[in-house]
């Protein structure tokens, strides 16, 4: 989304005497700088702290229960449980595996799309997977591909057969290719996402755009420049981002929970459930496997880098034979749709399926409709979900909020005209600190601190724990508007006098307000989605949707489990459906003045 | 669904009215200090905390109807704190006596009953010897009926009053059954030849669940019915060294047999019962016979299910309601008991449209009147047939549990 | 208000760019014209006070004798006005305007309404209040930015190429009211531009960059 390498923007610094930059002394610039340590505060200082807490149990040191003495035969002990190897080993193999084929898909996606229409229209079909919870994404596929699923369900025609698992189906498989599917359909759409918004960058494109006009010229397809001139450009872009991806896959908990092996389970899974045990010599054993499963991070971290040089060497040959590739685009193109239908299919799927579960009476193999309807499981639904809803809905706004106010106020503090020298890398390292980091490993470990501190504000840890999740994503989707705004505009409004301040408000804000909107959303849709976080720092004091959707998961009513995972679904999409219609009301001229002229209302500058 | 020890049925909260606690991960040094809102003596409103599992629809709302009767009659305020798992407010009391915490604990009331118990009584985190001063308890007739005052072979010494009684029930798809043209199995070694004829039609959960460990204990007692006494004292490791060995070789049978293999087992008891009502499995227990009728009510059974007890024995216990060595409400909570333990309460639990958990109460000492409180209702299909008696098992002596469990993760592997 | 730029020296990290010596008088034009890459835009900048990383200058810059390095952008006067017309699409023409002229100039706001009026008719724009800013051709919101900028009571204007972006039938005329204005109101201007056209109409000083 945004490009993280020398070009970023460099930090404020003390002027010399003569660099007459933006003025340190005015209020709204130092409010700024304010603003920016406290982010930067806000993202290091808990995952640090996390880091730590788990790190001192792992060597031995976790004074709750006596061991006040380092001890580094609890690590080692560490590799003698049964299937620690197969786990560490399972949790590396998912998660390598699912984001190479997720970004594969998505560079096959994007080379067939990238210079048509469709590209829009792709984000739509997309974007629900995008903001689906990564539990209600698994609950919806285990409901789809389980031995009696709606697809299994759809190619039985014997209406008396009885739904039978052990025909080699790959739900909860021992390989773990159910958690790989489940990851590279919720990993797709979003590196799709943030490859085109790196492309839509105003350098970026006109670069393509270029480099398109010379490939064709020089007889290559559309898709064979993507892979040979655009691929290269965006890639290392992105290359953090699909870092995110990379991490989050080797250590969810979530996704191998629902609908993972147990013979063993994932690392991150083991984890869980050793920290929850009523044996709290266990905690050191959780630690210990925390601080390993960071370093499986670690590793997979290296290995991508590797294979991505490895590829690079090995591209530059390819370049150079200059094969034009007729024949594969054809292959290329063919997955792509296929790609395309697939994710269609699988969304009116699970769309159809959980809201069928969560009316439905009766609803025996194989039958495909369910034998009746009623209203019951929503009502029961209804009673139920008030609190975790408000509690959700609460938090969510609080922190998106916050998040929104702190991110613009970064941002501006960074220069107007800077310079795209050197960049000062504590931003941007901070900014994906918590996303390199594996949840399952901190968060214990800053609940650990967070119960030295205020034991009982809860609603302050759980804010806390939100925000470090929610402020990646709210600034780098704002910062892509930044990026495309267009500054002259600030300082055409400073040369009429306005103050900084003024300009923020009067002009800036005004302007910016579709990318502000959505990223609110966005930072919504995170918090709705965050699962681990809300249940250790509140300790389950408060539930929310998702906390609530994963523990009905392996409840024993399906329907009122569909209908969490509808609410799930809906929740976020109300919000981004906020967002589009406020930014058509919002600040628009005609709606503040009787306008004589029935003129469309400006967008461009919105998106500029 | 949250992966931990202990011996919940673990399904989860469905009424969000109330604060559910799984497992936290907290310091546990860090309970010094918890402060319930109301002052412990002098509060004329005063706050029962009553920390229960939240897993199941009817126990929370017969909780809520119960709260709301103590209101009206005794002005006492019951808060069912919802659990995913007992065994984090046994930790929580733990902790606070770590942290010397004596007389202000967060948990006043809390329902218990085996292994939680036992570590609660080895801890001594309950308070002992109340139990008599429970006006109803004498209703229960304890003199005659050592299940009332015996914990999975552990005497309670008072630290907990008895509240209800549950066994093992095994239910079935009948039209499954029917297109097998296959007995349903009333034994242990019928269940293993079924699933041998039909295989992947049956599954137990992973072992630290309630109800799988239960599965064990069940298989462990019938196939070794020649030395049944050893269960009953605490185990050591000749007793498990001669009882496994049955055990091995019957599951050893079973588990290629299973749902999937054996490979993948299930977390909590609450899958068996989606696995049923999906037709993925055709047989499944439950230590609740009241919930298969009810879930058939709510579209989640299909109708065509009916329960059974095996006629080689079921496991059966009695669940208590244990009071906190540091309650700060001990007089207010007594007096919730009390009314628990109220054939008034009694019977409006049993219902099966409330919940159809058995009393504890014994009939033959209850007056006429107090005796019409418990009517039969009319049965459903789907429902135990309690004229049927079948034996019954007790439940081992507590420290079985964990030896059983350990025997199983070493044989076939630790499930998280 | 005549604007000074006194042994202006503009470095790009230790090379110098360009060196200026040189007062543009009340109603005067400057043309500073050179190819790309000499710094032109970059002189601008640094009048305006947006200058950073890795520019910086030495020299000073005077307005009647202030120098405005001391102050921040917003308070040094100096209006702006560059090749795309850059009006606030959130707001109508007249709020455009409004949005330039100084709070304490009118104590009421119909005052100001009749300021504006008087300002649109100048540039033949009467009526266009209301408008909402996309839907004017360019030269009607190269007429706008002007009036904009104007309102604002500038003590000096950098133009950027303003009339680039412009046909040549429209760029004349643009041009001739731009530099009528200026002239009227005294103030003096800094032009930048690559059109021979744009420096004679101005009549002032030119000034050749080449570069470095």
């Amino acid at each position: 989304m945004s490009n993280f390498n020398s070009q970023s923007k460099p930090q404020s610094k003390p002027q010399s005497k003569n660099r007459n930059r933006s003025f340190g002394q005015g209020h709204f610039n130092r409010i700024t700088v304010w603003a920016k340590w406290l982010l930067l505060c806000l993202l290091i200082i808990p995952v640090v702290a996390g880091v730590v807490g788990v790190f001192l149990p792992a060597m031995g040191y976790f004074p709750a229960i006596g061991a006040e003495q380092f001890d580094f035969r609890v690590f080692a002990a560490l590799f003698d449980v049964a299937g620690i190897h197969r786990m560490m080993w399972l949790s590396l193999f998912t998660g390598v595996v699912a984001t190479v084929i997720a970004a594969l898909f998505a560079f096959v996606l994007l080379s067939v799309f990238y210079r048509s229409q469709m590209l829009s229209r792709l984000q739509i079909v997309l974007s629900p997977f995008l903001v689906l919870p990564h539990a209600g994404a698994a609950i919806a596929l285990v409901f789809l591909l389980s031995p009696s699923g709606f697809f299994a369900r759809l190619f039985t025609f014997d209406s008396s057969a009885i739904a039978s698992t052990n025909e080699g189906v790959f739900l909860f498989d021992s390989y773990g290719i159910s958690i790989i599917l489940a990851l590279v359909l919720k990993e797709i759409p979003f590196i799709l996402l943030m490859a085109i918004s790196v492309m839509s960058q105003p350098l970026i494109q006109e670069k393509i755009n270029g480099y398109f006009k010379a490939g064709t010229a020089l007889g290559y397809s559309p898709i064979a420049i993507f892979f040979k001139l655009v691929l290269p450009v965006v890639f290392p872009q992105i290359r953090l981002p699909l870092l995110a991806v990379l991490v989050f896959a080797v250590s969810n908990v979530e996704i191998p929970l629902i609908l993972g092996p147990n013979d063993p389970s994932t690392l991150a899974v083991a984890i869980l459930h050793w920290f929850n045990h009523i044996d709290l010599s266990m905690r050191l054993q959780a630690s210990s496997a925390a601080v390993v499963q960071v370093g499986i991070a670690v590793f997979a971290v290296i290995v991508m880098l590797a294979v991505e040089k490895g590829i690079i060497f090995y591209g530059k040959k390819w370049l150079q034979r200059g094969k034009r590739h007729a024949a594969t685009d054809k292959a290329i193109s063919a997955t792509a749709y296929l790609l395309l239908v697939a994710y269609v299919v699988l969304v009116v799927s699970a769309v159809y399926t959980l809201v069928a579960f969560s009316f439905a009476k009766q609803w025996t193999f194989p039958n495909i409709i369910p034998a009746d309807v009623t209203m019951l499981h929503w009502n029961t639904v209804f009673d139920a979900v008030l609190t975790p809803l408000s509690n959700t809905v609460l938090l969510g706004v609080s922190v998106s909020f916050s998040a929104l106010v702190l991110v613009l106020l970064t941002l501006e503090s960074e220069p107007l005209n800077a310079a795209k020298t050197r960049a000062s890398l504590l931003l941007p390292t901070a900014l994906f600190l918590p996303l390199l980091v594996p949840g399952v490993a901190f968060l214990y470990g800053l609940v650990w601190f967070q119960q030295l501190i205020l034991k009982d504000a809860v609603w302050f840890h759980v804010y806390v724990a939100h925000m470090v999740y929610v402020i990646p994503y709210v600034y780098l989707s704002l910062a892509v508007a930044y990026r495309k705004f267009d500054n002259r505009y600030v300082m055409v409004a400073l040369s009429l006098g306005k103050s900084p301040m003024e300009v923020f408000f009067f002009v800036k804000l005004p302007l910016l307000i579709g990318p502000i909107l959505v990223a609110f959303a966005l930072g919504l849709a995170i918090s709705f989605s965050q699962y681990l976080p809300t249940l250790l720092t509140t300790g389950g004091a408060i539930s929310t949707v998702t906390t609530e959707a994963v523990a009905l998961a392996a409840g024993s009513s399906a329907r009122l489990s569909a209908a969490y995972v509808v609410i799930q679904a809906v929740m976020p999409l109300c919000g981004f459906g906020l967002a589009w219609w406020l930014s058509n009301i919002l600040f628009k001229p005609s709606t503040n003045t009787r306008s004589t002229n029935k003129s469309n209302t400006g967008k461009s500058v919105r998106s500029v | 669904m949250l992966v931990i020890a202990g011996s919940a049925y673990a399904e989860p909260s469905v009424d969000g009215n109330d604060i559910a606690i799984p497992g936290p991960g907290a310091n546990p040094n860090t309970y010094a200090n918890t402060s319930p809102k109301t002052s412990p003596k002098t509060d004329p409103n005063p706050v029962v905390r009553l920390h229960a599992w939240g897993g199941s629809a009817q126990v929370n709302s017969y909780l809520k109807w119960v709260a709301d009767r103590v209101e009206r009659k005794h002005g006492i305020t019951l808060k069912h704190v919802k659990l995913a798992d007992t065994s984090d407010a046994v930790s929580r009391v733990l902790a606070e006596k770590a942290a010397g915490n004596l007389n202000n604990g967060s948990v006043d009331l809390i329902w218990i009953n085996g292994e939680n118990f036992a570590a609660m009584k080895k801890n001594a985190l309950l308070a002992t010897g109340w139990v008599t001063d429970i006006a109803n308890f004498a209703l229960t007739n304890p003199s005659n009926n050592s299940a009332m005052v015996t914990d999975f072979g552990e005497p309670t010494l008072g630290m907990e009053a008895p509240w209800g009684k549950a066994s093992m029930v095994f239910y079935y798809r009948k039209a499954h059954f029917d297109s097998f043209n296959e007995p349903v199995p009333q034994t242990l070694q019928a269940l293993l030849q079924f699933s041998q004829q039909q295989p992947g039609r049956f599954t137990y959960p992973v072992v630290t669940d309630y109800l799988g460990i239960s599965f064990i204990k069940y298989a462990a007692i019938a196939l070794n019915s020649s030395n049944q006494s050893l269960f009953y004292s605490p185990v050591t490791q000749k007793s498990l060294e001669k009882i496994t060995p049955s055990l091995w070789a019957y599951l050893d049978a079973l588990h290629p047999t299973m749902w999937r293999n054996g490979e993948y087992m299930v977390r909590q008891a609450s899958q068996l019962q989606r696995l049923i009502g999906n037709g993925e499995l055709s047989l499944a227990f439950s230590f609740t016979a009241a919930e298969i009728p009810s879930a058939v009510e709510r579209f989640d059974l299909p109708r065509d299910v009916r329960t059974f007890a095996m006629s080689d024995g079921s496991l059966a216990n009695v669940h208590f309601i244990g009071l906190t060595f540091n309650s700060p409400n001990q007089a207010a909570a007594k007096t919730v008991v009390n009314f628990l333990l109220s054939p008034e309460a009694q019977a409006k639990k049993q219902r099966l449209q409330v919940w159809g958990d058995d009393t504890v109460l014994d009939t033959s000492v209850l007056s006429a009147s107090q005796k019409s409180m418990f009517e039969t209702q009319q049965s459903h299909p789907s429902a135990l047939d309690k004229s049927q008696s079948t034996p019954l098992y007790a439940e081992p002596h507590a420290s079985w549990t964990d030896a059983l469990r350990q025997a199983w993760e070493e044989r076939y592997g630790a499930r998280y | 208000m005549a604007l000074t730029l006194k042994e202006l020296r503009i470095f790009k990290g230790s090379a110098l760019l360009l060196s200026l010596d040189v007062t543009v008088e009340k109603g005067e034009i400057l043309t500073v014209m050179g190819p790309s890459g000499s710094g032109k835009s970059t002189l601008l900048q640094a009048i305006a006070g947006h200058l950073d990383t890795p520019f910086s200058f030495s020299g000073s810059i005077l307005i009647d004798g202030t120098n405005l390095a001391s102050k921040p952008p917003h308070r040094r006067g100096v209006g702006v006005m560059f090749q795309d017309a850059l009006l606030f699409e959130h707001m109508t023409v007249e709020q455009n305007i409004m949005f330039a002229i100084p709070s304490a100039k009118y104590q009421t706001k119909s005052r100001k309404r009749d300021a504006v009026a008087k300002l649109l008719h100048a540039v033949e724009l009467e009526g266009m209040q209301h408008r909402v800013v996309t839907t004017l051709s360019g030269g009607q919101q190269s007429r706008i930015s002007l009036l904009r900028t104007l309102a604002a009571e500038p003590q000096a204007v950098l133009l950027d190429e303003p009339f680039s972006k412009l046909d040549t039938a429209l760029r004349q005329q643009i041009r001739e009211w731009t530099f009528t204005q200026l002239r009227e109101r005294n103030i003096p201007a800094l032009l930048v531009t690559h059109d021979n056209a744009d420096a004679v109409s101005a009549g002032g000083q030119t000034i050749e960059l080449s570069s470095c």
